[in-house]
């Protein structure tokens, strides 16, 4: 482990949620790279604070994203995760324990069609009146996730999003990758039809390879990189034999995952270069559409928008502008809120593993919705899900969306994209 | 009287969570942005409003238990290091911006609050807060008050103690006294000035009023890319000479130009460069204009190999960025790097350079140079790799080396990294028996017992009898 980088500036130290709320220096990248070098010299230094420490990170990347010396906090705490059933812990903290008994069932519900669709179910049965209370009780259900179900959307599809026929464009160029993901495949299936419809828009063929997997990000997360990489191979493959040239996809963490697969594989195994391949070919969907010639519409300004920044595309990825961009060539009125890439909570699933911290942070964000905005935009199904489980408290105010939702929207209502029932799109 | 239960006092006062006494979770306040002496603090309190602080303070006090303030350990000089089995008051949660007074262009701001936060928030009305250090982004106006912190464009507005109006400050037996106006006006003797920038030695501030600065009407940064370190430095001097005071007037040489060019920010610069200067003009626009052109005349006038005017101001950001970021970029071509802050007059900068460069050749070690070229604030970055104890001894040999060159040209030790732990043995090269004696006595008069940040800025300060784990040299 490389902690050398580390000059001991402090410029991280604000990026931080962690160091921003408690305002310990263990909590800080700082702090806890610091903990690292001394862990990595004398590994009986092990206690139950350090791990505490270690394992509140949320792998936001805010302090990578602004550290002068790159050093890549981040992943060298989820390298530790990795690596500390290994060194003989004493003990998993509340959290990692929590994650290591989810890694099961996530494994199930993510890694097939067959878990994805349970999955979907579940989500479905959890709203229905009598079998959702009973189903939140289920034993591979954390507790806060009863308050997290209620973030979901109303309306969850009977059927994954990657099993609908899309047509082909006549004269269109090599078609892109879309990647539907877990949650997106499942939940928000419709945000991923969305999409398809945008590009179809754009005037982009879109092919949906069946064998595509969840991409790994929360098992990477939590210290189980094994997962991933099986994974990520089947997603290797299957973008290799779609014959597409563009992988695009609408979570921030899954592209950030996707983007980072060639650091799973030895540099002498041949993955390694399939992988950088692969990498190569991701773009972030509010990306790619901004660089297409969708059309500009007139103003709606009194529909108002506020964006909140998901960590893995702000500063993991660096995507910033590409969704306001697209808001505002649709027509919506932007109005920015205070620490807009500061962490929601969310955090893959931290919201399971770490709920008292993950509620502070989320108090912290709703605290800085403007008041007058209609929306809160938000290209991640984990920050959607997490901030809605707030907003829903008050059906007056603003709900949580994926922007590429309300682009949709909007080009729905100039009557641009007309769904029919076998869910083409007609231009 | 020495009591035997101050922590579970202090629990009291701040609640159990906000004290912390774990080894692991001292050890990573064992430094700050300085990083030859590790020292780890005897415990760390978390106080949250100033009567925390001041009731926390009473506590060490009766119990002769050392202490200091905390923000977010960015010193350079070990400012924030507790020495001597100290006690760190970090006071990172009173982070708050407590009212924002246009009409007597004031904001009321708590310790805890990040420099470059307090521009942020009154930006909509229309001004800014001038002192900038580098570490703006993080740096905290607690630490800013205690180390009177400069930063690039301090060559026109003046340092921290130009911007504080008043402040709330806790004394050692823990009583609290206001200072200083809202007029800003000095009534009586200065007790403001020599507060701030006594290094957290004297008092802890818990409530700063702050100046604030009308955002100029125009500005326009330009870079200035040399091909001779001598003839970048000269520039410097002539462009001042002209009778124009730039907002800002920074340069950075060829070493330091590598490591920020590797950073998150970087800029664009020709590998082959020398040295490069960053210069800003600000003010009505038509004197923007007329400003920047004089400017790059001078320029020419002195080979410079290519002059770029920042179009926009992201690219006027970035550059900054790429400015500001210059030490943290270190790590990116050392493991370690010792930063100094001499001060030289500015018609030696090509005087001092040369000789900073042979004292490197000396003692074999690499410096990089990115300074406040316009107000000879020199920051020699001597590399070094700290698991090389030779390396790390001609690191400081080669420090002392350089601070007495800045003395004999006619300069300072320190322009605003303060002295602390770093430059403590120093201060006897810079001032007489006499002088350190005043100084002494003040310290004696504000902290009789030698209680507040002890092992900092005076070598003859009253020493504490407590004597704790005293400062480790890195070997």
């Amino acid at each position: 482990m490389d902690t050398g980088q580390c000059v001991h500036c402090g410029l991280c130290l604000p990026s931080c949620p962690t160091y921003v709320e408690t305002g310990l220096e263990g909590e800080s990248p700082r702090g806890r790279i610091f903990l690292l070098q001394r862990l990595h010299d004398d590994p009986s230094m092990l206690n139950a604070v350090t791990t505490e420490y270690l394992d509140d990170c949320l792998d936001c990347r805010a302090c990578e994203a602004v550290c002068p010396a790159h050093v890549p906090t981040g992943h060298l705490v989820e390298e530790w995760r990795a690596e500390t059933p290994r060194r003989g812990a004493e003990g998993d903290s509340p959290a990692l324990g929590g994650f290591r008994g989810l890694s099961r069932p996530l494994s199930f519900f993510l890694g097939s069609p067959k878990g994805l669709l349970w999955l979907q179910r579940l989500a479905r049965w959890s709203q229905w009146p009598v079998l959702g209370p009973w189903i939140t009780r289920l034993r591979f259900v954390p507790q806060p996730a009863r308050y997290l179900v209620r973030g979901i959307p109303q309306k969850i599809p009977k059927t994954l999003s990657r099993y609908r026929t899309l047509p082909s464009l006549e004269g269109s160029r090599t078609p892109v990758l879309l990647f539907v993901g877990c949650v997106m495949d499942t939940i928000y299936a419709d945000t991923n039809h969305h999409t398809e419809d945008l590009l179809a828009l754009a005037g982009t063929d879109v092919v949906l390879p069946l064998e595509q997997r969840c991409c790994g990000a929360l098992h990477m997360h939590g210290g189980d990189p094994a997962v991933t990489k099986s994974w990520a191979k089947e997603n290797i493959q299957a973008f290799e034999t779609s014959g597409a040239s563009v992988i695009v996809v609408n979570a921030a963490g899954c592209g950030t995952t996707l983007k980072e697969y060639a650091a799973l594989f030895d540099l002498a195994d041949p993955w390694h270069a399939r992988a950088q391949r692969f990498e190569a070919a991701v773009v972030d969907a509010t990306v790619f559409l901004s660089q297409c010639s969708l059309p500009t519409l007139a103003d709606s300004s009194d529909v108002h928008i506020t964006v909140h920044d998901p960590c893995h595309l702000a500063h993991a990825q660096g995507i910033r502008q590409e969704p306001r961009t697209l808001l505002k060539r649709a027509g919506y009125a932007l109005q920015e809120m205070a620490e807009s890439d500061l962490c929601c909570g969310s955090a893959g699933i931290y919201n399971l593993t770490h709920p008292d911290m993950a509620k502070k942070l989320l108090d912290r964000k709703i605290s800085h919705i403007p008041k007058t905005v209609a929306w809160v935009a938000a290209a991640n199904p984990g920050c959607l899900m997490q901030i809605q489980s707030r907003l829903c408290e008050d059906p007056k105010g603003p709900g949580a969306v994926h922007p590429l939702d309300l682009v949709w929207n909007a080009y729905r209502q100039a009557g641009l994209i007309h769904p029919n029932p076998d869910g083409l799109v007609s231009r | 009287m020495r009591q035997q239960n101050w922590l579970e006092d202090l629990k009291k006062i701040v609640g159990v969570r906000n004290v912390l006494t774990d080894p692991m979770a001292l050890l990573p306040y064992s430094y700050d942005g300085y990083t030859l002496v590790e020292s780890t603090p005897r415990a760390v309190v978390l106080p949250q409003s100033r009567d925390e602080v001041a009731a926390v303070v009473k506590i060490l006090a009766r119990a002769e238990i050392p202490f200091l303030a905390r923000g977010a350990g960015t010193s350079l000089s070990g400012g924030a290091t507790a020495l001597e089995g100290a006690v760190i008051l970090h006071l990172s949660r009173m982070n708050h911006i407590l009212e924002i007074d246009v009409e007597n262009e004031v904001v009321v701001v708590e310790p805890g609050v990040v420099n470059v936060h307090i521009t942020k928030a009154v930006e909509p009305y229309g001004y800014f807060y001038a002192p900038d250090p580098s570490s703006q982004q993080a740096c905290t106006i607690g630490g800013n008050f205690a180390e009177n912190s400069g930063g690039p464009h301090c060559l026109k507005y003046g340092v921290t103690v130009n911007h504080i109006v008043a402040a709330e400050v806790v004394t050692v037996d823990g009583d609290v006294v206001m200072l200083g106006n809202l007029a800003g006006e000095i009534d009586g003797p200065d007790w403001l000035g020599l507060l701030i920038g006594s290094e957290g030695t004297l008092v802890i501030a818990t409530k700063l009023w702050l100046r604030l600065t009308k955002q100029p009407a125009s500005s326009q940064t330009i870079l200035a890319l040399f091909d001779e370190v001598d003839e970048a430095s000269r520039a410097v001097s002539a462009i001042v000479a002209a009778g124009i005071i730039p907002a800002a007037l920074e340069m950075m040489d060829q070493l330091a130009i590598d490591a920020v060019e590797r950073g998150p920010y970087p800029v664009g610069y020709p590998a082959d460069l020398r040295a490069v200067l960053l210069i800003e003009v600000d003010g009505e626009r038509h004197e923007v204009l007329e400003t920047a052109r004089e400017v790059e005349e001078i320029l020419h006038s002195h080979r410079v190999r290519e002059v770029r005017l920042a179009r926009t101001s992201e690219e006027k950001t970035r550059w900054w960025a790429n400015r500001k970021t210059a030490f943290g970029a270190m790590g990116l071509i050392s493991p370690q790097y010792y930063v100094q802050d001499g001060v030289i007059p500015r018609s030696q900068l090509p005087e001092a350079l040369a000789r900073i460069a042979a004292i490197a050749k000396r003692y074999d070690i690499r410096i990089a140079n990115v300074f406040h070229a316009g107000d000879g604030n020199l920051h020699p970055l001597l590399l070094y790799d700290g698991r090389d104890p030779q390396m790390v001894q001609r690191v400081i040999q080669a420090g002392s080396d350089i601070l007495a060159v800045c003395v004999e040209l006619g300069g300072s030790i320190t322009g605003e990294h303060g002295v602390g732990i770093e430059k403590i043995e120093d201060m006897r090269r810079q001032f007489g028996e006499g002088d350190l004696k005043a100084q002494a006595a003040v310290k004696t008069a504000w902290d009789s017992e030698g209680l507040l940040n002890p092992g900092k800025l005076l070598p003859t300060a009253p020493r504490c009898h407590e004597t704790g784990s005293g400062p480790v040299k890195r070997d």
